[in-house]
């Protein structure tokens, strides 16, 4: 048996996502015209051959259930093991507010953590835009014999984020927190391999002061008493989302075929909830360019630098340029759009005219009629 | 626990009117419209009517159509008492088997398999047929008008009578009589080879049919005749809708080219689902200078050239500059930069190399056909494959 079990944080958020989580986790925010966030830490796991997997959760889940389910469409519907939801079921009753930090997230699941029959524990976003051959990282950190391996990317990013810079051994020899563009060191996956025993040391070391970031806290903590990381820097296309900026440029960045492919090898498929199919139909009137386009999409207008998902109607005479589009939209005749995100299910009625910024798209809630 | 009705599928044809299309696969494991293969829809039909146990008869090359079918999960027939099973001719201890000779010899050989579920009625199927229909309503009016046999009939023009089985009704409804493609027919009622037969009458026929050494063990052409001839009572049962078999070349180009329309053949009616087994692709990219028109496309194809009034079946890639009319891309196809498909259909994963061009349009001479290229091939670049066109090997081009 492997003997790697996988946690994917998928129980927040951030404010900077606006409208598109209002009633979703970040995990299940749509993404590329079919996918979910989730999938990739989940797709990344089955493909490395990881068959147990908790998927953290705290509000606002409804979604995000609907879409994994039980976990077959990733191997991870098994008879024993596989795939388990993790609510705060450890939390004290007093407890209203959200999770705080990682720490105090994995505390509130200490039980099903202490339960894991396996020695090396996977952790990773459920909000990040990667696909990691995890094979690689585990046999790394299996070599290098440090208990803790962070996975990190060698491309620059303006978006908040951490960093490892490496000592003289080898080895991370500090972290730095909450940077922004390039630097000293690696931008932090926030996904990590680590000993089990090392992860129940350091959640019960954060319980015990009351700390709750898993970087701040846990990671700092460790690094400064010595403790050995190992640093995997994983080689392809990178986003973690947090903001409609960071959503609106890794969903276009899939219009890049070397990104796109990047993402999805063919080798390593990133595998989501399989939809009732039909094809997708392009009418006399079509003109679609540069464009990812989902199936069961009905398309008699213009398409240009767009992302379409499943299911959406843009009918004769429409016109839409930078814009995503989410699933079971219609979007009438003669309707004008640039830079905007439609959540899913919007209508748009004939002749709306709707412009927003490329650097900050206007974001159209689920369900609304223009 | 007791059936009323399980379906029992004939897929075992090699087609091998489909030639090309057919050399590694069965027909019913032909791709079909994009995301389908031929036998989605009779497995749709199935699940949507209730029917959650058929079996599949299939004895040539078996392999595809088994790995396609797996647990059946995708139709929603991974059931605990049924499910989907494929059921290839098969020898026991110290037993002469053999190869299905017929039809009603597929199913004969195969009682075993019935009598394990023990339905009162069984549903003979074909795997070659383009069509939705609900079985259930089709039960309904079996058990309604107490047949031994329920035939589903479709009415024809009188000049296509002649290509059908033809049924001609009695006074009270009742088929009174069957005849394999008249020269002067007296009914326009074909039969499309969809029957619901009451098992213990059906067994009953099989096994006499079995032990008559000059029978052809053929459905249409002797369990009808006999049953008729017995008295037994047969009834037809009227379809109206969209229906093709897609057993030639030219007839499974038409159909596909019939998935463009939406009044044909409604593919997106959320109550009749038609599933299949997808593969799991990102959505189709489509590219800076591409134009698709009047066409159908689905996940993983990547188009940079000029598609009109085609289907695309997953993962099909079409090259700059390349053009691709009036043809069907079967899954994992590849047309290069600069080639030229017209009025084609190209097999699973073969490379139209760059600036080959394949078919060409109708110019109203007999020899003119769809061009057809079989599944695997490399058609080097700047080849041409004329009209009508049938390539087996990547030598012939």
């Amino acid at each position: 048996m492997l003997d790697f079990h996988g946690i994917i944080f998928a129980y927040y958020a951030t404010p900077e996502l606006g409208e598109l989580v209002s009633k979703r986790t970040a995990a299940s925010l749509p993404f590329c015209g079919r996918y979910r966030l989730i999938d990739f830490s989940l797709s990344s796991m089955a493909n490395a051959g990881i068959r147990d997997v908790g998927v953290i959760m705290q509000r606002d889940y409804q979604s995000l259930l609907d879409h994994i389910g039980s976990g077959k469409a990733w191997d991870m519907s098994r008879k024993s093991g596989g795939l388990r939801i993790l609510p705060p079921f450890g939390l004290p009753e007093y407890h209203t507010g959200n999770y705080s930090g990682t720490m105090e997230a994995l505390n509130a699941v200490a039980e099903y953590i202490r339960d894991i029959p396996q020695k090396h524990i996977v952790l990773l976003l459920g909000d990040m835009c990667a696909n990691i051959d995890l094979r690689p990282v585990m046999e790394q950190h299996l070599r290098s014999g440090a208990p803790i391996t962070a996975i990190c990317t060698d491309s620059n990013t303006d978006d908040t984020h951490h960093r490892y810079v490496l000592g003289d051994n080898g080895f991370v020899s500090a972290i730095l927190c909450d940077r922004r563009g390039g630097g000293e060191g690696y931008a932090s996956l926030e996904g990590y391999i680590i000993e089990k025993s090392t992860l129940l040391e350091l959640m019960d070391e954060c319980d015990a002061r009351n700390l709750h970031q898993f970087h701040r806290d846990a990671m700092t903590a460790y690094l400064s008493r010595g403790g050995e990381m190992d640093l995997y820097v994983h080689p392809g296309y990178a986003r973690i989302v947090r903001s409609v900026s960071a959503y609106y440029e890794a969903n276009r960045d899939m219009l890049d075929a070397e990104k796109r492919h990047q993402l999805f090898p063919a080798d390593r498929p990133v595998r989501t909830r399989a939809h009732e199919g039909v094809s997708t139909y392009y009418g006399v009137g079509a003109h679609s360019k540069n464009s990812l386009v989902g199936d069961n999409c009905i398309i008699e207008g213009e398409l240009d630098n767009c992302i379409v998902f499943s299911g959406v109607r843009i009918e004769e005479g429409a016109k839409l340029e930078n814009c995503i589009i989410m699933r079971g939209c219609v979007v009438e005749k003669n309707v004008r759009m640039a830079n905007v995100i439609a959540d899913k299910d919007c209508i748009f009625s004939e002749n709306t005219m709707l412009i927003g910024s490329a650097k900050l798209p206007t974001v159209v809630p689920k369900g609304k009629q223009l | 626990m007791k059936k009323d009705c399980i379906a029992m599928l004939l897929a075992g044809g090699q087609g091998s009117r489909l030639y090309a299309l057919t050399q590694q696969a069965a027909k019913p494991s032909v791709p079909f419209g994009g995301k389908y293969r031929i036998i989605d829809f009779p497995l749709s039909n199935c699940a949507n009517s209730g029917i959650d146990t058929v079996g599949v008869l299939t004895q040539y090359r078996p392999l595809q159509l088994n790995s396609y079918i797996g647990s059946g999960q995708p139709w929603d027939l991974d059931v605990a008492d049924g499910g989907v099973y494929i059921l290839p001719p098969y020898l026991g201890a110290n037993e002469q088997g053999s190869w299905f000779s017929g039809t009603a010899n597929a199913i004969y050989q195969n009682i075993g398999f019935i009598e394990h579920y023990d339905p009162e009625n069984v549903l003979i199927l074909s795997g070659d047929h383009i069509y939705k229909m609900d079985y259930a309503d089709m039960l309904r009016e079996h058990l309604a008008h107490d047949a031994a046999c329920t035939i589903a009939v479709l009415q024809v023009s009188m000049e296509e009578a002649t290509r059908f089985g033809i049924m001609n009704l009695r006074e009270d409804g009742y088929v009174g009589e069957f005849e394999e493609k008249p020269k002067q027919p007296k009914s326009d009622l074909a039969s499309m080879g969809i029957y619901i037969f009451n098992w213990k009458k059906l067994r009953k026929y099989l096994i006499e049919d079995e032990a008559d050494p000059t029978s052809s063990k053929d459905f249409g052409k002797n369990i009808i005749p006999k049953m008729l001839a017995a008295g037994e009572k047969l009834w037809p049962y009227r379809f109206q809708g969209y229906w093709r078999d897609v057993g030639t070349i030219t007839s499974l180009w038409d159909a596909n080219m019939d998935m463009l329309s939406t009044t044909l053949i409604n593919l997106y009616d959320p109550d009749w689902p038609i599933s299949s087994r997808s593969p799991v692709c990102p959505p189709h990219y489509v590219g800076e200078k591409a134009e698709i028109v009047h066409s159908i496309v689905t996940e993983g194809c990547e188009i940079e050239g000029h598609v009109e009034n085609s289907v695309l079946s997953p993962s099909v890639k079409v090259g700059k500059g390349a053009t691709v009319f009036y043809s069907v891309l079967m899954p994992g196809a590849v047309i290069e930069d600069g080639a030229t498909v017209e009025y084609a259909i190209i097999g699973e994963n073969t490379t139209v190399g760059a600036g080959a061009h394949v078919g060409a349009a109708p110019d109203g001479t007999d020899g003119w056909g769809v061009a057809t290229c079989g599944p695997e091939l490399q058609i080097r670049p700047g080849a041409k494959v004329p009209a009508g066109a049938m390539i087996y090997t990547s030598e012939e081009v």
